[in-house]
């Protein structure tokens, strides 16, 4: 790989949270969560605001005390440790570099606290100022910087320690669109070259599927679902992780079976099925096929508007009630009537239970 | 407003003119009056030439009065208070914004009490206590029955007796009871990033070295305008040590000053007095003149 990678070296740790609970006073933030990250991977925690997710990522840390359970990181329990002592370290959404230390001195201070000689430090520094690009910035301020000049600063900051684990606190919000763009990259590779267990918290499904090497999807505290962005994309298990990953987000219809089919509330049947009773069902926007002409066999919904994107197009349709979504290369030959008619790809339907919103995985492929 | 800038100009040109008058006048006649005998005032009165018995003047201060030594005091009063101010003010701040105190709140609005209740309020009071540190002790003990119990275990009740008055702490610390220090520091703080105290954590810095190695450094400017706000009123205070103490040499040089009318037989020696003020100006003049920077910052973080 890199002629300076040897510099650095990290001995991932896997974190394994279990039974972990965290409660404000009367509020209940985190009910009970059992989960373990990886060594070495790349896992983004994704959740709405307020799911938890920085309270999750703080405790790991230990700014947070757990309010029960462990954290075990590597093989020590630390949940009752100080944060130094933990093997940490943390890139937060501000940076928080210290305004009145240059460069040099952000990315130095735990070393000399921790004890390094100033050779050592020199070194040190050195090495990470070159792997991101910093070099020429050691004797500034964080005031005369970028914005994403001083994300790098955090993350060398971050990283000088060698850390066994790298969190990241929703740390691209704060960048324009190119920059974030160019950061995700960046932060992909440096993952590869130094190869920490990263926890990345955000609520930016965009960051969780390019970075991920996998995915957990918090919603008030609690796992919707864990796993590899393709599964998570392709496997949703649950109506909320449906609806949270992929742009437009999947359709979610109230279908009802009488044994024969799925239908809708119009009576229209949607994919032949002997279930019986309410169901959700999803169905990706860019998975349903429209129909040229109006005159095929298939369902039909009213077109209600048109957006062109660029890359595909987005159809806003009044289906038995419910707006469809569908997805449309740009540029299709557009139907001009108001009726649209489409069909459902019957291999990639998504079957959801109405009351817990949980996947029913296999349900419409055992149909006969 | 573009065509009357000449008017408006003017005008302005002229306010401030007769602003500077108002102020400078006295301070001339100050000046002047210093600079003649005696015998020479007691013929002419106020005069706006200036005479040559300045340095007199200014000899028969260090030779016939207490204003020297008194300068001291203000010396010791000023620096004392401004110091004690500063360190309580920023510890006190640290503790409400970086701490999860649960009555923070409650001892921040407390701390502000002082502002609307400045000392001039609490006067009497504060001159019981002044006289008796341990007077609200013994008063809480009487009141709550305590002493009797201590009167049956030890054979006596618990009775405190010291007096601050007439000491520098005694000057000092009631001056110290003013919450616009901590005001500013917070307000300060809580410009800060946030995370900044989660940073160091993660970095390993614990409390005290990043009060230290971050907090302080940082906040470098506000110390300095807040210490020179603090030396100013410190040095200029009258009403508490004029109360606070009542002997010549533990006594301010600006109660010092006032006492030189003292005797009401005959007019006042006001070129001694005269000279006496411009002595006890120069030293809050020079501040001025030194760090008038940190005082606008200080004034404009206070009013803020």
């Amino acid at each position: 790989m890199n002629a300076i990678d040897p510099a650095i070296h990290i001995a991932a740790a896997n974190i394994k949270l279990q039974n972990v609970s965290k409660t404000y006073g009367k509020l209940n933030i985190i009910p009970n969560l059992d989960v373990e990250f990886r060594a070495g991977e790349f896992t983004v925690v994704l959740g709405p605001s307020g799911c938890g997710k920085s309270t999750l990522m703080q405790m790991i840390a230990g700014l947070e005390r757990v309010s029960g359970g462990k954290i075990v990181i590597g093989d020590r329990e630390v949940q009752d440790l100080e944060p130094k002592e933990r093997g940490c370290a943390m890139v937060f959404q501000n940076y928080a570099l210290y305004p009145h230390m240059t460069v040099f001195d952000n990315i130095a201070y735990s070393l000399k606290i921790a004890g390094f000689t100033k050779a050592e430090r020199q070194a040190r520094v050195e090495v990470v100022a070159k792997m991101l690009g910093l070099t020429d910035y050691l004797a500034r301020k964080p005031g005369q910087l970028s914005g994403g000049q001083r994300q790098r600063v955090a993350i060398g900051r971050a990283i000088v320690r060698e850390p066994a684990v790298l969190l990241f606190d929703e740390p691209l919000s704060n960048l324009d669109a190119q920059l974030r763009h160019d950061t995700r990259v960046e932060l992909a590779e440096l993952h590869k070259r130094i190869g920490a267990t990263t926890v990345f918290v955000t609520h930016d499904q965009v960051e969780a599927m390019t970075l991920a090497d996998r995915i957990l999807i918090l919603n008030k505290g609690e796992v919707e679902q864990y796993g590899t962005p393709k599964e998570i994309y392709h496997h949703p298990a649950s109506v909320f992780v449906a609806r949270f990953i992929g742009s437009p987000p999947m359709n979610i219809l109230s279908v009802s079976g009488d044994g024969t089919a799925l239908r809708l509330a119009d009576g229209q049947a949607v994919v032949d099925s002997h279930l019986i009773g309410d169901f959700h069902l999803g169905v990706r926007p860019e998975d349903i096929v429209v129909r040229n002409s109006g005159s095929q066999p298939g369902l039909r919904a009213q077109v209600r508007y048109r957006e062109d994107l660029g890359s595909h197009s987005i159809i806003a349709a009044d289906l038995a009630g419910e707006t469809l979504r569908i997805a449309t290369p740009f540029g299709a030959d557009a139907p001009d009537f108001n009726v649209l008619a489409f069909s459902f790809p019957s291999d990639r339907l998504h079957l959801f239970d109405t009351k817990t919103g949980r996947a029913i995985p296999g349900a419409l492929k055992e149909k006969t | 407003m573009v065509e009357n800038a000449r008017t408006i100009n003017i005008v302005a040109s002229l306010i401030l003119i007769i602003g500077i008058a108002y102020i400078l006048i006295p301070l001339y006649l100050t000046l002047t009056t210093a600079s003649h005998s005696y015998e020479f005032m007691l013929q002419n009165g106020l005069v706006w030439s200036i005479g040559d018995q300045f340095l007199v003047n200014i000899r028969r201060i260090f030779t016939e009065t207490s204003i020297p030594l008194q300068m001291l005091n203000s010396l010791a009063v000023a620096v004392g208070t401004a110091t004690g101010m500063c360190v309580l003010s920023f510890l006190s701040a640290y503790a409400i914004v970086y701490f999860n105190v649960r009555w923070a709140g409650a001892a921040f609005a407390l701390i502000l009490a002082t502002v609307i209740l400045p000392l001039d309020m609490r006067f009497v009071t504060t001159y019981q206590v002044a006289s008796n540190v341990f007077s609200p002790l013994n008063a809480l003990l009487d009141a709550t029955g305590l002493n009797d119990l201590i009167a049956k275990i030890f054979g006596a009740p618990f009775h405190g007796e010291w007096s601050i008055l007439d000491t520098r702490l005694g000057l000092i610390a009631p001056l110290l009871a003013h919450g616009m220090g901590t005001f500013l520091f917070r307000q300060f703080f809580l410009t800060l990033p946030k995370d900044l105290f989660k940073a160091a954590r993660m970095d390993g810095a614990g409390p005290v070295r990043f009060l230290f190695d971050i907090l302080l450094p940082l906040s470098r400017t506000s110390f300095a305008s807040l210490f020179v706000l603090m030396f100013l009123s410190g040095w200029t205070s009258y009403l508490w040590p004029l109360v606070a103490s009542s002997k010549a040499d533990t006594q301010t040089a600006v109660v010092g000053l006032a006492r030189l009318i003292v005797e009401d037989s005959a007019v006042p020696d006001y070129p001694l007095i005269m000279a006496g003020a411009i002595l006890v100006s120069i030293v809050p003049l020079t501040m001025i003149a030194l760090l008038q920077r940190y005082l606008v910052q200080g004034l404009i973080l206070s009013e803020k």
